[in-house]
């Protein structure tokens, strides 16, 4: 319909968009529903997360001992590689594999575009963490709160591209444009995880070698600093669980709630339209 | 002790501003779908196929 249209003159029929109920299947009009079970899954997964975080933190802060040479610093060991692996591995490199199902022809879907956002945005937040977690504990053992190492700067530079990520995500498109160019924009994104990985390596850096999954994965660090490091991994994973599953949720409700509320104020325009026409005819 | 305190801290605000939102977030839409269903539930309904 041309946008000089006046209301004195009705649209002709076929300018008039067809009822929601004509052009689109019934059961896509009602709300997303979920399942019981579904809501049970995220509140187990929520509360273990808690109750695991809760023993993480009284585990580092009082049960484990301080180290021989850093002392009270290497508690902040049990949290700072935990958000690290969260952001960079499982939150970015599931955002990287959701976006290729994406594009890969036979499995494009929807499912794997909101589940490629949700995890960026819950990653995002990771990342922060590991850059303000990371400040804090270089302060006092290299003595400045940020250096332009190359982990650190890599690092930085992911949490930009991913922010642009999110920042595309906003500009007004059509639900499959805008997850194609999500979706090459969060794989051009994603090289920049293993060359934050492997920067230590690279690189001569400040930043220590891998703990944990080094070239040998043989952990350096043992007894029962090494289990509180190993369950600070697992709280934090399942934080990040909990956190998708509701973000995916609220990914679901907004691209229901953006079609609905078409739907009403198309019925609306039909409904003026017809009422034009009686007036007309009258 | 104070760097890890502060490390401890801001982490874990984050994380739990951040999951108290996202609560806030998808209990607010899901009363949105609530209204628009009970809006389309109430709306006067159009014509027909048949009647255009």
């Amino acid at each position: 319909m041309s946008s000089n249209q006046t209301v004195s003159t009705p649209p002709a029929p076929s300018d008039i968009p067809p009822a929601p109920s004509d052009t689109r299947p019934a059961q896509s009009l009602r709300p997303p529903a979920q399942s019981a079970r579904a809501r049970w899954t995220t509140r187990i997964i929520g509360i273990t997360a808690l109750v695991a975080t809760g023993f993480t933190v009284w585990l580092g802060l009082w049960v484990t001992p301080p180290d021989v040479t850093q002392g009270n610093l290497v508690r902040l060991v049990y949290i700072h590689p935990g958000v690290a692996w969260v952001a960079l591995y499982l939150a970015f490199g599931l955002a990287a594999v959701s976006s290729l199902l994406y594009l890969w022809p036979r499995t494009r879907s929807l499912f794997w575009d909101r589940l490629a956002a949700a995890s960026v945005e819950v990653g995002v937040v990771f990342n922060v963490c590991t850059l303000i977690s990371g400040s804090i504990w270089g302060k006092p053992t290299w003595g400045v709160w940020w250096a332009w190492d190359a982990r650190l700067t890599s690092t930085a530079v992911l949490l930009v591209l991913f922010l642009g990520y999110l920042a595309l995500r906003r500009v007004p498109a059509e639900p499959e444009v805008r997850a194609k160019r999500s979706a090459f924009v969060a794989l051009f994104a994603a090289v920049d995880i293993p060359i934050v990985h492997f920067s230590v390596l690279w690189w001569k850096t400040l930043h220590q070698g891998a703990t944990v999954l080094n070239a040998n994965l043989s952990p350096t660090i043992h007894g029962s600093m090494a289990w509180t490091l190993l369950l600070g991994f697992v709280a934090l994973t399942l934080v990040f669980v909990w956190m998708l599953l509701v973000r995916y949720r609220i990914g679901v409700l907004e691209d229901w709630l953006g079609t609905g509320e078409l739907d009403v104020a198309l019925r609306e325009r039909q409904a003026e339209g017809a009422a034009i026409d009686e007036d007309e005819a009258a | 002790m104070g760097y890890v305190q502060a490390g401890y801290t801001i982490v874990l605000s984050i994380l739990f501003l951040y999951g108290a939102a996202l609560v806030w977030r998808r209990r607010r839409l899901t009363r949105a779908v609530e209204r628009v269903v009970a809006a389309e539930a109430s709306a006067p309904v159009g014509p027909s196929g048949d009647d255009r």
